[in-house]
């Protein structure tokens, strides 16, 4: 069965992603809160995901998995170290700190892949905020 | 908003609740996101895995609402430290979410608290996971 586990260490492509105010409302509308063109702190998701210049489709793609295949958020945290902007530009880095094999009682096989997006103000060295992603990818008798 | 700075050990997170889990917002975040998971978008693939007759909600929109939960306990964004969520089970269209949860530690001395925070749809558990807030 494939391993992935030397996918650790991998770098996601680094880019930048410009916080549009109308993606801060339309989220908070989402959301069903009161919607405002303000980012709230949730969105630093979006920034890394689009700041890693990966999309979901890729990530699935990198760990040979369908859009149908039940994939599912497993974890996630963010550091912060200041606020998101609306409208502010924003430099990502990103890399997989691990995937790993597991077997749950309810979910079965399974691939856990952990990565961490550190997200950074352009032209700025310190972080605005540190993501770490767990992803988990079922695996029908541990193949993709 | 409970905005309130003096915190203690075993103070309850006053819940922060969504009555009524809209679909059309969860077309929204799929837009958003350039998600393709078919669950966010058509009910006839919820109901084809057995899922249920509801869109299933993302695990970033349930992440949104758990830090809500901890923003407003807090006393707005800029009191929000940091956040770990495991995502428990699946929310879908229609149920209604909650997120409550209680101070577990004081640090005086870097002046943070923590926060054990638990969500539920329908009742169910479906997020768990803390939260550090600036006191």
């Amino acid at each position: 069965m494939p391993d992935y586990a030397d996918l650790a260490g991998r770098r996601f492509p680094a880019g930048t992603y410009t916080l549009p105010e109308y993606v801060c409302w339309l989220w908070s509308d989402a959301a069903q809160l009161p919607p405002v063109y303000e980012a709230h702190p949730a969105l630093a998701h979006v920034v890394a995901s689009y700041g890693m210049s990966v999309t979901v489709q890729d990530i699935l793609d990198m760990m040979d998995a369908a859009p149908e295949g039940g994939v599912t958020f497993g974890e996630f945290g963010v550091e912060y170290h200041g606020a998101l902007r609306a409208g502010a530009t924003y430099e990502c880095d990103a890399e997989v700190l691990e995937v790993e094999r597991k077997r749950g009682r309810r979910a079965g096989v399974f691939d856990k892949l952990s990565f961490k997006v550190t997200i950074r103000e352009k032209g700025s060295e310190a972080a605005v905020a540190v993501c770490t992603n767990a992803w988990i990818f079922p695996r029908a008798n541990g193949e993709p | 908003m409970t905005a309130t700075h003096e915190f203690h050990v075993g103070q309850r997170v006053a819940p922060f609740v969504i009555e009524s889990v809209e679909p059309d917002r969860i077309k929204t975040v799929a837009a958003i996101l350039q998600d393709p998971t078919p669950t966010h978008l058509d009910p006839a693939v919820t109901r084809a895995r057995g899922m249920g007759e509801n869109l299933q909600t993302q695990g970033a929109l349930n992440m949104t609402w758990f830090v809500e939960a901890a923003m407003r306990f807090a006393g707005g964004a800029d009191r929000l430290v940091s956040f770990n969520v495991r995502f428990l089970d699946n929310v879908f269209a229609g149920e209604r979410f909650e997120c409550t949860g209680t101070v577990t530690a004081i640090d005086a001395g870097a002046a943070r608290a923590e926060l054990e925070l638990m969500a539920t749809a329908n009742g169910r558990p479906v997020l768990g996971g803390t939260a550090v807030i600036k006191t």
